[in-house]
């Protein structure tokens, strides 16, 4: 890789980085069809593509780009308009900077931990501009709920996070995971916890899908959307989705460590994330939505004290046994 | 001239003129949006200069935070789509606006311009990494830094302090006082 | 956070995880076709040959969907200086299925098991309006319907067997019977049968065995219990009629056919 030239080598970088964000959410969107409808006694989608239904997002997406493109009369154009890719782009440098091996990485940066950090939480603002140009009130309510939510679980995630990169002594996703070590599991499980919670909610999944909650407020922010920019809010949210999963699975379960990883580095750290993700979907189907009031005591009254006193203990832990 | 001077120059032009657009519009979130697009290419400028903690700081605090809050705010309270005639300002305040930005630039670029213009910097081997920014944050000016923790607290606690006062003054009687640290209505 | 939130979460992700490993309840239709119960409410089948154009089906239905026409025609007496007889004669029965609620009062009601549920259901139409099956489609349905239930092994006899059981009572019977016994329905519908092998006791007669045809095929031979069963059902019947009328226009001689009117006047 070395040897080529380094234009060529960006745009091989770029065009790979663009193929893993086209097709490992779709991935994390098939395997939500399936376990979700076997877990509720269903089978999912079986026809497109013939086996098991396999294509039925291409299907979804081939359909979604037919449908009319509408901008309400009355919504601000140009904000309505840019607001897919506000929410969607953030998510593709994110995961431009995640490693999954030490060499294979989109873009090595040197603290990538806060670049992660940083553009995840700038996707809210896409909510943002969505519900607010939308000119319909129950696209406000949902973009006013995503960002009180994500403004309170913005500061458990990044306190979790904190605590990982004291403990590896680093900021570079690449140091930590390769500072980690199985004890880690332990000592760093309340922190794994509240990130995983913060993780939920920063993606406005369920139990924390408060912003969307359709039996309340329609579709939150998205309401007034269809065609390309609705499928664009929608492949943010599972490319939010497979940016945590990847994310989790660098911090908190070693990445690339297992057996043979000197070749096989990559499909470990794929195949964590993966589980990460059905995990993300089994929450989903498993448990009720929380309501607004219940999800702010959560962040406010667990989880942050969880993750100072993770933050407490991994301190403890680096100056004890350095 | 590199691509580094291309670039940097790019991403200035961008922050001054979404600046500008930032004061000028009349759109109250346009105004909010205009400012995001000015700090974020702000990080974009450190990020140019090689400072990458800093330009990511500044993503994440001022871009991902901070305007998110006047957002929300502005959001929360009033904000039409379309122009706010409530925002329209007489010529005289425009223009002596104007005068002020301008006195402000040339008095920074008569200032700085002279200081470091012979100085240079290997920006491909950055001399200040991320652990020498902590060093320095936590060694040389850890007093500075302590202080300035201990105000934000204070205004912390102050702005809690003001926000019970006015529930009190307006007689909820169901509502006990809350120390600060805890909303209101969180504790049992 | 309420005491046993914690266990009640577990419980959720534990259900939902069981449920995962086990198996779904889709019905998988097109491609795998539903194991219906028996007796399962279809289509309504016609024997257009058991109709006697009594209109009680069209009269109970609550939907108002069953369409009959038909006329009368006028049977010249079967021996010189008889009397003439009249019959119903079917001109059209159609069931509107658009508007049919599939209660089955209809066959409920038949006095002469011309209706009968069939189990077939994929029927749907793209035009509303060809939910309409006339005659022809709804004798088509026959061919679908099951044999009736099996009788329960200590129950009493089928009432045609018994019938068909009795010694006639007069030479006049038989001759009727040996001219009625190749009615025109008779393959219709299947035979009911017990459920176990009893006909060693409660069948005697071989020739019993061969009329347990079905009740309306035992009513239109009309043969032996001719006399038990015209207090039951109306003398006229229309195999019977027709095959006479047959008869009739064979030997040359012309049927006075007396059209009458019935229920929906605006279609013909």
């Amino acid at each position: 890789m070395s040897d080529l030239s380094p234009w060529l080598e960006v745009v091989l970088r770029a065009v790979a980085v663009l193929a893993a964000f086209l097709v490992l959410p779709l991935l994390v969107g098939q395997t939500e069809h399936k376990v979700m409808a076997h877990m509720q006694g269903r089978l999912g989608p079986m026809y497109a593509g013939g086996f098991h239904g396999w294509a039925q997002l291409v299907a979804d997406g081939v359909k979604f780009v037919q449908k009319e493109d509408i901008t309400p009369a009355r919504a601000d154009r140009w904000v309505f308009r840019l607001a897919p890719f506000v929410a969607l782009i953030p998510y593709l440098v994110a995961l431009a900077v995640i490693p999954l091996s030490p060499r294979v990485v989109g873009a090595d940066v040197d603290a990538s931990v806060v670049l992660v950090l940083a553009v995840i939480g700038v996707g809210i603002i896409g909510t943002l501009m969505a519900g607010w140009a939308s000119a319909n009130k129950y696209s406000l309510l949902g973009a006013m709920r995503a960002a009180a939510q994500l403004v309170s679980y913005e500061l458990p995630m990044v306190l979790a996070v904190a605590s990982v990169a004291l403990a590896a002594g680093t900021l570079s996703l690449v140091g930590i995971a390769e500072a980690w070590n199985p004890w880690w599991l332990v000592w760093q499980l309340p922190g794994a916890v509240v990130f995983l919670v913060a993780a939920l909610a920063e993606l406005q999944r369920p139990p924390f899908d408060m912003p969307l909650a359709d039996s309340e407020i329609v579709f939150g922010a998205f309401t007034e959307y269809t065609g390309l920019r609705f499928a664009f809010f929608l492949l943010a949210e599972y490319a939010g989705i497979v940016v945590m999963s990847l994310l989790f699975a660098v911090l908190y379960l070693g990445g690339w460590s297992g057996p043979l990883e000197e070749w096989l580095g990559w499909l470990w750290t794929l195949l964590k994330g993966f589980l990460v993700a059905v995990v993300v979907i089994w929450l989903r189907v498993s448990w009720p939505r929380m309501r607004e009031d219940q999800l702010q005591r959560l962040a406010w009254m667990w989880l942050v004290p969880m993750a100072l006193f993770q933050l407490a203990l991994t301190a403890v832990g680096v100056v004890v046994h350095p | 001239m590199t691509t580094r001077d291309l670039v940097f120059t790019a991403v200035g032009v961008v922050t001054a003129l979404s600046a500008l657009l930032s004061v000028t519009t009349k759109h109250v979130v346009h105004a909010a949006l205009w400012l995001l697009v000015s700090l974020g290419s702000l990080a974009g400028a450190y990020l140019v200069l090689g400072q990458e903690l800093v330009g990511l700081v500044q993503l994440l605090v001022y871009v991902g935070a901070i305007v998110v809050l006047v957002l929300f705010a502005l959001m929360l309270t009033r904000a039409p789509i379309g122009p706010h005639a409530e925002i329209d300002t007489p010529w005289w305040q425009r223009v002596a606006g104007a005068l002020l930005g301008a006195a402000t630039t040339v008095l920074l670029g008569s200032l700085l311009l002279p200081l470091f213009s012979g100085a240079t910097a290997d920006l491909d081997t950055p001399t200040t990494t991320t652990p020498e920014v902590a060093q320095a944050v936590f060694g040389t000016w850890v007093w500075p830094f302590e202080l300035l923790s201990v105000l934000l607290l204070v205004a912390l606690i102050g702005a809690f302090a003001v926000s019970r006062l006015v529930l009190h003054r307006e007689g909820a009687e169901d509502r006990r006082p809350v120390t600060a640290g805890a909303p209101a209505g969180e504790r049992r | 956070m309420a005491d046993g939130m914690l266990p009640g979460l577990v419980k959720g992700l534990a259900t939902t995880a069981r449920s995962l490993t086990r198996h779904t309840h889709t019905a998988e239709y097109p491609d795998v076709s539903p194991a219906l119960p028996p007796r399962s409410r279809g289509v309504i089948a016609l024997t257009e040959e058991n109709c006697t154009s009594c209109m009680l089906c069209a009269r109970e239905c609550p939907d108002w969907c069953i369409y009959i026409d038909s006329h009368k025609e006028e049977l010249p007496p079967t021996t010189p200086g008889g009397r003439a007889r009249q019959r119903n004669v079917l001109d059209r029965f159609a069931i509107d299925f658009s508007l049919c609620m599939y209660c089955g009062i209809c066959i409920e009601v038949c006095p002469f098991d011309a209706l009968h549920w069939s189990p077939e259901f994929e029927y749907a139409e793209l035009d509303i309006r060809d939910l309409l099956h006339e005659k022809d489609r709804l004798g088509a349905w026959m061919a679908t319907v099951p044999a009736p239930p099996a009788l329960d092994p200590g129950s009493a006899d089928p009432a045609e067997v018994t019938a068909a059981a009795k010694p006639p009572r007069g030479s006049a019977g038989v001759a009727g019977a040996a001219g009625g016994t190749r009615g025109a329905g008779a393959a219709a519908r299947p035979a009911r049968v017990r459920r176990e092998a009893t006909s060693a006791t409660a069948v005697p007669a071989p020739e019993a065995e061969q009329t347990r045809v079905m009740p309306a095929a035992a009513g239109r031979t009309a043969s032996q219990p001719a006399a038990e069963q015209s207090a039951l059902l109306p003398p006229a019947d229309g195999a019977q009629a027709e095959e006479a009328a047959d008869q009739a226009s064979a030997q040359g001689d012309s049927t006075q056919v007396l059209p009458t009117v019935s229920t929906d006047e605006e279609r013909e």
